[in-house]
């Protein structure tokens, strides 16, 4: 149970609200029971379909029967429809289950329903399949998207929305997808679902020379800059920043970076996130790029200079400041 | 606001959950049983009490749920074999001491049987495929002495899987491209350390990840700038424990915050203080207590969730590190 504030009710209210419940618990066990018994006879008729669909609105996270729901339209159902007609049946399964969604976000089974559904569209009709499932896939990217402005950290949505644009025909571009996530961070900078998204999108872009990749880093740097201006203190921009930074293998990049950090954390001196990069950066320097022996001493005070106020302004994680302190 | 762990009120309200078969919210969650079975026996025995269940009731509950058409089982009578359902019941009855009730034969067979060819597992025959289902895979092979039956190619091709969904900040997602998420994370985690090949988590990277979990009020989120929950105690601090890092985030905040969000008087746990209690989250604040080192409790063993003596005496403990037992006041 997530999220269901406690009420402490009287024994007389608890016995007043079983009383009402009673009816609908006798009509929910034996409708279970009659759906359960029809499964283990195999029961593949449309009357049997129709009470999954009353016993799955009453509880959608029934997975058995949404596998029994899937085994009579395979068995009993689709084996004598017309092709339209099962493509028709999936559709009608697709708004139920859109339905269900919306008050159930979070359950694995709905989406699943969907998945199955989308997979079963059928694959012998030449173009007609081509141009049923183009329909379906597009209508699905629509529909994820309205749970993800529902939602935007939603990550059922997130995963199912990456699963859609790999699976639908004539491949979503990931050009489209970088322009969703400006969209949602925009929005939202603290969305890290989107910064997320974007971290495999870009690496997509150019590990396909679709852009350039110093040109659009350069770009994304000032866009999370914007980001960290806008709240130093909301980690999603920072996890974000450190994906740009990598490895740190450009001297130039990591240099002109503590420069903007240093610059945010004078306005900003009790910002843990600016002494935290900070420190993290300097100690990329520090492997990579030292060229004498001051510099590296010089390094190693800075960061534990870093490390000794982090202790102080955020002691919770004081035994790992007190770790990478010993060089 | 309470300060100590109300073990007693917690003992009655675990014995108390199989007396609501006139709730409907009892006969809704019929899907999780085996699973809130298992929830409920783990945190009974980290708190010293595994004989408040009676034993072999709980043994025969186990063995109804056998699904013959599958080889496995599912999470009541009647419902449909899965691994999540499959692992509970052998988590059980290993717990038990009753594994020799199981037909290894045939459960080892369903579980190899929904290995898909890019090395993840598939949760059942309708093939939603998840992390999770990986670790429920391993671990249960782990715990039936059949792991050797993953070998060769199946392993690596397991272990492939597992690196693809490792993202840049550590972590894992559950499936190739999802954001990293701390229950994913300790699926990950631990199925590797179950593999012996710990060496695909990037330490230090993983480790600050988890440690920016805890929020200011010392619980602990799943994923950056989402609110804390009970749960995350234990997804994040076994990976933790496994990689030796419990150190890096402040022990004494974050058992504070479980045990506020304890109900004083109806006993249980929730996912946060003042909302509703259940057997979930009863369970993984017990399980993130053992491994804080409350006092009295049992050690956890954060590779399996199952009590640690237990898997030490099957020969399975692998290494981790949790924070020393305190002595009771």
């Amino acid at each position: 149970m997530h999220g269901v504030r406690r009420a402490r009710q009287t024994q007389e209210a608890i016995a007043a609200q079983k009383l009402k419940e009673k009816e609908k618990l006798q009509e929910y066990l034996s409708l279970t029971n009659d759906v359960l018994h029809r499964k283990k006879t195999n029961d593949f008729t449309q009357e049997a379909l129709a009470l999954t669909t009353r016993l799955l609105t009453a509880n959608p996270e029934f997975y058995s029967i949404w596998n029994y729901r899937r085994d009579i339209l395979t068995e009993g159902i689709f084996p004598q429809t017309s092709a339209k007609d099962v493509n028709d049946i999936l559709l009608a399964e697709l708004s139920l289950t859109m339905s269900f969604l919306r008050s159930h976000p979070k359950v694995y089974w709905i989406w699943n329903h969907r998945r199955w559904c989308l997979e079963h569209v059928p694959d012998d009709q030449g173009q007609q399949t081509i141009a049923w499932k183009q329909e379906n896939w597009s209508k699905e990217l629509y529909a994820v998207e309205k749970m993800l402005d529902a939602d935007a950290r939603n990550f059922h949505a997130w995963n199912y929305r990456r699963y859609v644009q790999a699976s639908m025909p004539g491949k979503y571009s990931d050009a489209d997808e970088l322009k969703y996530t400006t969209k949602k961070i925009e929005s939202n900078f603290s969305n890290f679902s989107a910064w997320h998204q974007r971290t495999k999108v870009l690496s997509s872009l150019w590990e396909t020379g679709t852009l350039d990749m110093a040109a659009s880093k350069d770009e994304e740097f000032e866009l999370v800059k914007q980001a960290l201006y806008v709240d130093p203190y909301d980690q999603s921009s920072w996890i974000y920043h450190r994906w740009l930074i990598g490895k740190g293998e450009d001297e130039g990049i990591l240099k002109r970076e503590i420069q903007v950090i240093e610059e945010l954390s004078e306005v900003e001196p009790d910002c843990k996130w600016c002494l935290e990069s900070l420190c993290h950066y300097k100690r990329l320097l520090l492997a990579s790029f030292t060229h004498n022996e001051d510099q590296r001493i010089a390094l190693v005070d800075a960061c534990q200079s870093l490390l000794s106020r982090l202790q102080s302004i955020d002691p919770y994680r004081r035994n790992r400041y007190l770790e990478l302190g010993e060089f | 606001m309470t300060s100590e762990l109300l073990i007693p009120l917690h003992v009655k309200y675990i014995q108390s959950l199989d007396n609501h078969k006139d709730d409907l919210a009892y006969h809704l969650t019929t899907h999780l049983r085996i699973n809130g079975i298992y929830w409920g026996l783990t945190s009974l025995c980290i708190m010293g009490h595994q004989d408040a269940l009676p034993r072999e009731e709980m043994i025969d509950f186990v063995m109804s749920c056998w699904d013959e058409k599958a080889g496995a089982f599912g999470p009541h009578p009647d419902h449909d074999a899965h691994l999540l359902s499959t692992l509970s019941a052998i988590q059980i009855l290993a717990t038990q001491k009753a594994l020799d009730r199981i037909d290894v034969k045939r459960v080892t067979d369903f579980l190899l049987s929904l290995q898909t060819a890019s090395g993840v597992f598939a949760g059942d025959r309708f093939g939603e495929t998840d992390t999770r289902f990986t670790y429920c895979a391993v671990n249960a092979l782990s715990l039936l002495g059949q792991l050797g039956k993953l070998e060769g190619d199946r392993k690596e091709r397991a272990i492939e899987h597992i690196k693809q969904c490792r993202n840049f900040d550590g972590g894992f997602g559950s499936s190739v491209g999802a954001e990293s998420h701390a229950g994913q994370i300790f699926v990950c985690v631990a199925a590797l350390a179950i593999l012996d090949r710990l060496e695909e988590v990037d330490v230090p990277t993983l480790a600050w990840w988890l440690s920016e979990r805890q929020l200011p009020n010392g619980g602990l989120n799943g994923r950056p700038e989402k609110l804390e929950d009970v749960c995350y105690s234990f997804w994040v601090l076994s990976a933790m424990a496994i990689l030796d890092k419990v150190t890096w985030i402040d022990a004494e905040k974050l058992t504070s915050f479980i045990l506020s969000a304890q109900d004083t008087e109806g006993g249980g746990i929730a996912d946060r203080p003042g909302d509703m209690v259940d057997v979930f989250h009863t369970h993984f604040g017990v399980a993130g207590l053992s491994l804080l080192g409350y006092p009295g409790l049992e050690d956890l063993d954060p590779v399996y969730c199952m009590p640690a003596k237990l898997i030490e005496e099957m020969g399975l403990r692998k290494q981790w590190t949790a924070l020393e037992r305190r002595k009771l006041p």
